[in-house]
C-alpha cells in the first residue's frame, strides 16, 4: 500500500506541474529587460508593458480587441439569451434540433469555418470590416451564451414563475421581476465567456480581418510566428491575471446564485 | 390548438428566430459557399457559353460536329475580358498540355477572320479528339477535380479515376499525419487523464480542489498564451533545455521545438482538460460503495479496480477521447507555431491554400473532408452522451 | 355579498390523445373547503391548474360567479395559489415575496408595509421578514407561501399538495392552521392532495377522482361510510370486500347471499342497485372478536396471522370469515395465530356496492 501512495503522490505532483508550470514559467519573463525570452532574467523592467501600450501595432491591436470583444459580447449575449429563452419554452417544436444547431459552431474546425467566411464575406463585401469580424466572433461565441443561459434557466423552478402569475404579475412583469433576475448570473457568465472567446480568437480573424482590424490575439500569433519578443510574455501576463480575476468573479457569482437557491 | 398555446409557440419561435437567421447567414452559408467553391469550376462555362450549348449533340468519341467547332470560334470572338480568357486558357492547359500555344494561335485567327473557320488548318491539334474533350469538359460548371485531388486522385483522359503520381501531391500523407498526431495526442491525454481523474475523485477537500483547479485554469487561459508558454519552454535556450544542461543530464540542447515531439507535448497540454473533465464527471456518478462492495465479496483491490471501476469509467474515457480527437484533427494554431514543416496538419494546408495561394477550390475540398470527419465524430459523441444505458 | 360559486361545466382536458379530465361537472360553493383527492394521474392537479389559468380546458366552461374565466390569463384571475414546494421567489426576502402581489395591484407603499406586517404576524413569521427563502425551514417557507397567497385577500385560494414536503408532525399542525384560517376568513379553498387522511380531516366536501372522472363527491363521513364504488371504498381507508347476490332489500333489513351458502345481513340501500351481483364492504375497525356477544352477523373463524401495531392489533382471519382483516383492540393482545374466535359485526356497518 505504501508504494501505491507514493506513486499516487508522484503522479499527482507531476501532472499538476505539467498543467500549471508552463503558465507560471511565462510570467516572470514579462518583466525582463532583455530582448530575449530566456532565463536567467538579467534585470527587471517594465519596458515590455510600455511597449504593449505605446507601440502602435500593439496599442491598436488592444483597442481593436476591445471594440470587437464588446461588439461580440453584446451581439452574442442578446442573440444567445433570446434563443435560450425560446428553447426553454415548451411550445417550441423539435427543441433538440435547435439545440444541436446552436452548438455546432463549437464543433466545426475554425479553419474550415474561416475559409467559408472568407469566401462568403468577399461576396457580400463584409471582408476587412469590424462588423464582419464581430459577426465571425459571434458565431463561435454564441454557443457559450446559449449553454450558460440555458443552464441557469433550467435551474429556475417553473412554479416560481407560475406563482408570480397567480399573484397578479403580467407575463412581461414575470420576466422582468422573476425570470430575468434569476437567469442573470447565467447571462453574465455567458457574456464573460463570449468576451473571452472573442479575445482569444485567432483563426477566423486571420481569414476575415484586414490589417485595420488586427486584434491582440492576431498580433500575438504573428509575433510568435515571425519575431518573438518578450512583449508576448507581457501580453500573456495580462491574459493570465485577467483570467484569474474573471474566474474569481465567476466563483463569487456562482456562490451568490447557489445561496439564493432554495434547499427544497 | 388553443389560442394561448398558439401564442406561446409563436413567442418561442420569435425568440429563437434571430439566432437561427444569424447562424444561417454567418455559419451555414459560409460552409455552403466553401463546399460550393470546392466543386465549382465556373471559368469554362463563362468563357464558352455557346460551346456548352452545342456540346449536347456530341458523343465525345467521334470527330466533333461542325456546329460545335463554329460555336467555339464564336465564343472566342465574343470574349472581350482578357482576364477571363487567361483564366480559361490556364484551366484548359491544366487539363491538357499544349493548350497555351494552341489557344494563342486560334484566338488570333478567330479575331482576324470572320465567318466559319477551318480549325484543323490553324493547328493539327484540333483534329485530336482529346483537345475537344478538354474544351467541352471545361464548360461543365461543376467538377470533382478538387475533391479527387484532395485525396490524391485525378481523372485521366478517358474520365476514369486514377491515383496521382507519387510526386504530384502529398495530401494523403498529410491526412494520415493529421490522424496520426490526433491519435497520439488522444492516447497521451487518456494515459494521463484517466489516472488524473481517478486521483481527483479519490481525494477530498483542498487536494481535490487543487487538482480540479489545475485542469480548469489552463482551460480558461488563452490558447495563445498556453502555446506561447510552450514555445518559451521548449525553445533551444528554453527552460527545459537549460535545466537539463545545468543538471548535466545532456551536453547539448535537445531538439524540442519545430518538431513532432513539441507539437504532441503542447497539444496534450492544451487538450488534457477535455479528457479529464468527462472522465471525472463519470467517476463522480459512480456510487462510492461499489469498491467496498467488491471488497466485501472477496475481490482484492486490483481486481476490484479492473472489474468494477475501470469498466465503469470507460464511458468517460470514450467520450473524452472522441472530444480530444475531434478537436485535435482540426487544430491549427499549435502546430502552426510549435511544429516544423513536417508537422503541419490538414488545417495548416487548408490555410495555406486559402491565404497563401488563393486556391479556394483546394481549400474548400480539404475543408469538406475535415468537416465531414469532424461532424461524423461529433454525431458518434452525441449518440454516446445521449443514450445513458449504452456502452 | 354576491354568491360567487366556482362552476365547472362539461370540462374536458386532453394532452395529445390522453384524456386527463373527462366531462367534469362540479360546483364549489363560496366559503367551502373542497379537497380534490385521487391517485397521481387522476387529473386533480390538472383541474387545479385549469382553475388557476395555467392550463386551458380542451372544451367546456369554467366560471366564477357570473363571470366565465376559462380564457382569462392567470394574472387576472385574482386567486391565491399555494404551490407544491412553495415556489417562493429565491432572490427576494420574505417581506418582498409577500409584498409582490400587492405591488402588482398598485397598492400604495405605506399600505403594503402595513398589510405585509399584518399577514406575517398572522402566520407568526413577523421576525423573519428580512430572511431569504433559503434561510428558512420547510415549515417557515410553507407559511410564507400561505401569507403570500392570502395577503391580497383573494376570495378563492387554491392549494396544490401544499403540505407534501413537510414531516408528519408539522403537517398535522399546518392542517389545523389552514382549517382555522379557512373558518376565520371565510375563504373558498380548493385543496389538491393524494393523502386521504388529510382530505378527511380538513374538508367540507371531498371529490374523489379516478382516471379523470369524479368517482364520488360528498362529505368526509359519506365518502368513508357510504362509498359508491369499489375504487372509493379501497382508496379511502382500508376495507374488507366480499362478493354476493342481493337476496332481500326491504325497509326492515337487507340480506346478501354468499356463493358458499352463508349470508350477511346488511344495511338496506335506498339506491336502486342495477344488478343482483353485490359487493359488501366492512371496515376492519367495525368488526369485533368478542365471543358470546349477540350480533346481526356472527361467524366462527381461525386467526391466521396477528401483528402488533402499538395502538391496535391487526388480525388476518381464515376463509371461514372471508379472509377478513380486523383491527382489534389492543386489550386483545394475547390473540395468536391458530386461535379460534367468534367474529361479529352489525348490519349497519355492512355497506353494499355495485360489484
Amino acid at each position: 500500500m505504501r508504494l501505491i501512495d507514493i506513486a499516487r503522490l508522484v503522479f499527482g505532483v507531476l501532472a499538476v506541474v505539467f498543467l500549471i508550470a508552463p503558465l507560471i514559467a511565462i510570467l516572470p519573463l514579462a518583466f525582463t529587460s532583455s530582448v530575449f525570452l530566456t532565463y536567467p532574467i538579467p534585470d527587471y523592467s517594465m519596458r515590455w508593458f510600455r511597449e504593449l501600450f505605446v507601440a502602435d501595432v500593439w496599442r491598436l491591436s488592444i483597442v481593436n480587441s476591445l471594440i470587437v470583444g464588446t461588439g461580440t459580447t453584446i451581439l452574442a449575449g442578446v442573440l444567445g439569451t433570446m434563443a435560450a429563452l425560446g428553447l426553454r419554452n415548451s411550445g417550441l417544436l423539435l427543441p433538440g434540433l435547435f439545440r444541436t444547431a446552436f452548438l455546432l459552431p463549437m464543433v466545426v474546425p475554425a479553419v474550415v469555418l474561416g475559409v467559408g467566411m472568407q469566401v462568403f464575406f468577399v461576396q457580400i463585401g463584409f471582408a476587412n470590416t469590424y462588423a464582419g469580424v464581430i459577426c465571425a466572433h459571434t458565431v463561435v461565441a454564441v454557443p457559450f451564451v446559449v449553454v450558460s443561459v440555458s443552464a441557469s434557466l433550467a435551474g429556475i423552478d417553473r412554479r416560481v414563475e407560475r406563482a408570480a402569475l397567480s399573484l397578479g404579475a403580467s407575463p412581461f412583469t414575470v420576466f422582468r421581476r422573476v425570470t430575468f433576475p434569476l437567469a442573470l448570473p447565467g447571462i453574465l457568465s455567458g457574456a464573460v465567456f463570449a468576451f473571452a472567446t472573442s479575445l482569444d480568437e485567432v483563426v477566423l480573424t486571420l481569414f476575415v480581418a484586414g490589417p485595420n482590424q488586427r486584434t491582440l490575439a492576431r498580433q500575438m500569433f504573428s509575433t510568435i510566428r515571425e519575431n518573438i519578443s518578450p512583449a508576448i510574455a507581457a501580453a500573456a501576463f495580462l491574459f493570465i491575471v485577467g483570467t484569474l480575476l474573471v474566474a474569481l468573479v465567476a466563483l463569487l457569482i456562482r456562490r451568490r446564485a447557489s445561496q439564493a437557491k432554495q434547499p427544497a | 390548438m388553443s389560442e394561448a398555446a398558439a401564442r406561446t409557440r409563436l413567442g418561442a419561435l420569435a425568440l429563437v428566430a434571430p439566432l437561427v437567421l444569424f447562424l444561417a447567414l454567418f455559419f451555414a452559408w459560409p460552409l455552403v459557399s466553401m463546399l460550393k467553391e470546392s466543386v465549382s469550376d465556373p471559368v469554362g462555362s463563362r468563357a464558352f457559353p455557346l460551346t456548352a450549348e452545342a456540346a449536347a449533340g456530341w458523343d465525345r468519341q467521334s470527330e466533333p460536329p461542325d456546329a460545335l467547332k463554329q460555336a467555339f470560334v464564336e465564343d472566342l470572338r465574343n470574349i472581350d475580358d482578357q482576364q477571363l480568357l487567361g483564366d480559361a486558357v490556364r484551366r484548359l492547359n491544366s487539363a491538357q498540355n499544349g493548350f497555351r500555344t494552341l489557344m494563342g494561335k486560334t484566338v488570333r485567327a478567330a479575331q482576324e477572320q470572320s465567318g466559319p473557320l477551318d480549325l484543323a488548318a490553324i493547328d493539327a491539334k484540333w483534329t485530336d479528339v482529346r483537345f475537344w474533350r478538354a474544351v467541352v469538359d471545361s464548360t461543365n460548371p461543376y467538377t470533382d477535380r478538387n475533391l479527387l485531388a484532395a485525396l490524391d486522385y485525378q481523372r485521366d483522359a478517358t474520365g476514369k479515376v486514377v491515383a496521382l503520381p507519387a510526386d504530384a501531391s502529398a495530401n494523403t500523407a498529410i491526412l494520415i499525419r493529421t490522424l496520426w498526431i490526433g491519435a497520439v495526442v488522444t492516447i497521451a491525454c487518456a494515459l494521463i487523464g484517466l489516472p488524473y481523474a481517478m486521483l481527483a475523485v479519490s481525494l477530498t477537500g483542498w487536494k481535490r480542489q487543487l487538482l480540479l483547479g489545475a485542469v480548469l485554469l489552463p482551460l480558461w487561459t488563452s490558447l495563445l498564451v498556453r502555446t506561447a508558454a510552450w514555445f518559451i519552454l521548449l525553445q533551444e535556450k528554453g527552460l527545459i533545455n537549460d535545466t537539463l544542461i545545468s543538471l548535466g543530464l545532456i551536453s547539448g540542447p535537445l531538439p524540442l521545438i519545430f518538431n513532432r515531439l513539441g507539437v504532441v507535448i503542447a497539444m496534450t497540454h492544451v487538450l488534457l482538460p477535455f479528457m479529464v473533465l468527462p472522465i471525472y464527471s463519470v467517476l463522480l456518478a459512480i456510487p462510492k460503495n461499489l469498491m467496498p462492495a467488491a471488497a466485501s465479496l472477496g475481490a482484492p483491490p486490483w481486481r476490484a479496480f479492473l472489474r468494477v471501476l475501470l469498466p465503469l469509467s470507460l464511458r468517460g474515457v470514450v467520450s473524452g477521447s472522441l472530444l480530444v480527437f475531434m478537436t485535435a484533427i482540426g487544430y491549427y494554431i499549435t502546430p502552426a507555431l510549435i511544429g516544423g514543416a513536417q508537422d503541419q496538419m490538414i488545417s495548416s494546408v487548408i490555410a495555406f491554400y486559402a491565404i497563401g495561394s488563393a486556391n479556394w477550390g483546394m481549400a474548400g475540398a480539404l475543408g469538406a473532408i475535415l468537416l465531414v470527419a469532424t461532424l461524423a465524430l461529433y454525431a458518434v459523441y452525441g449518440r454516446l452522451s445521449s443514450d445513458r444505458g449504452g456502452l | 355579498m354576491v354568491q360567487s360559486n366556482i362552476r365547472f361545466e362539461q370540462v374536458n382536458k386532453s394532452f395529445g390523445t390522453l384524456r386527463v379530465v373527462d366531462d367534469l361537472n362540479l360546483v364549489i360553493e363560496q366559503g367551502e373547503f373542497v379537497s380534490l383527492l385521487g391517485p397521481s394521474g387522476s387529473g386533480k392537479t390538472t383541474i387545479l391548474m385549469m382553475l388557476a389559468g395555467f392550463e386551458a380546458p380542451t372544451s367546456g366552461t369554467i366560471s366564477l360567479g357570473s363571470q366565465r374565466i376559462d380564457q382569462l390569463p392567470p394574472h387576472k384571475r385574482n386567486m391565491g395559489v399555494v404551490f407544491q414546494n412553495y415556489a417562493l421567489f429565491p432572490h427576494m426576502d420574505v417581506a418582498s415575496n409577500v409584498a409582490f402581489p400587492l405591488e402588482m395591484r398598485g397598492t400604495p407603499k405605506a399600505e403594503i408595509g402595513e398589510r405585509v406586517t399584518r399577514v406575517l404576524d398572522m402566520v407568526q413569521l413577523g421576525a423573519l421578514k428580512d430572511r431569504k427563502p433559503s434561510q428558512l425551514s420547510g415549515g417557515q417557507q410553507q407559511r410564507v407561501a400561505l401569507a403570500r397567497a392570502l395577503v391580497f385577500e383573494p376570495s378563492v385560494v387554491l392549494m396544490d399538495e401544499p403540505l407534501g414536503a413537510l414531516d408528519k408532525q408539522l403537517r398535522e399542525q399546518m392542517q389545523l392552521d389552514i382549517r382555522a384560517l379557512h373558518r376565520r376568513l371565510g375563504l373558498t379553498i380548493v385543496f389538491v392532495t393524494h393523502d386521504q387522511s388529510e382530505a378527511l380531516t380538513m374538508s367540507d366536501r371531498i371529490a374523489v377522482f379516478n382516471r379523470g372522472k369524479i368517482e364520488q363527491i360528498g362529505s368526509p363521513r359519506e365518502i368513508y361510510d357510504q362509498p359508491h364504488s369499489r375504487f372509493v371504498a379501497q382508496f379511502i381507508g382500508e376495507t374488507n370486500l366480499v362478493e354476493g347476490t342481493l337476496a332481500e332489500n326491504g325497509k326492515s333489513g337487507a340480506t346478501v347471499a354468499l356463493p358458499g351458502g352463508g349470508q350477511i345481513r346488511v344495511q338496506p340501500s335506498g339506491a336502486q342497485l342495477a344488478s343482483q351481483k353485490i359487493l359488501v364492504s366492512v371496515r376492519p375497525e367495525r368488526i369485533r372478536l368478542d365471543t358470546g356477544n349477540k350480533a346481526d352477523n356472527s361467524y366462527s373463524a381461525t386467526i391466521t396471522d396477528a401483528v402488533y401495531h402499538g395502538d391496535h392489533l391487526r388480525i388476518q382471519l381464515d376463509d371461514d370469515a372471508f379472509g377478513f382483516i380486523v383491527k382489534a383492540d389492543r386489550k386483545q393482545a394475547e390473540l395468536a395465530p391458530g386461535d379460534r374466535v367468534t367474529v361479529s359485526f352489525s348490519a349497519s356497518d355492512c355497506w353494499m356496492l355495485p360489484a
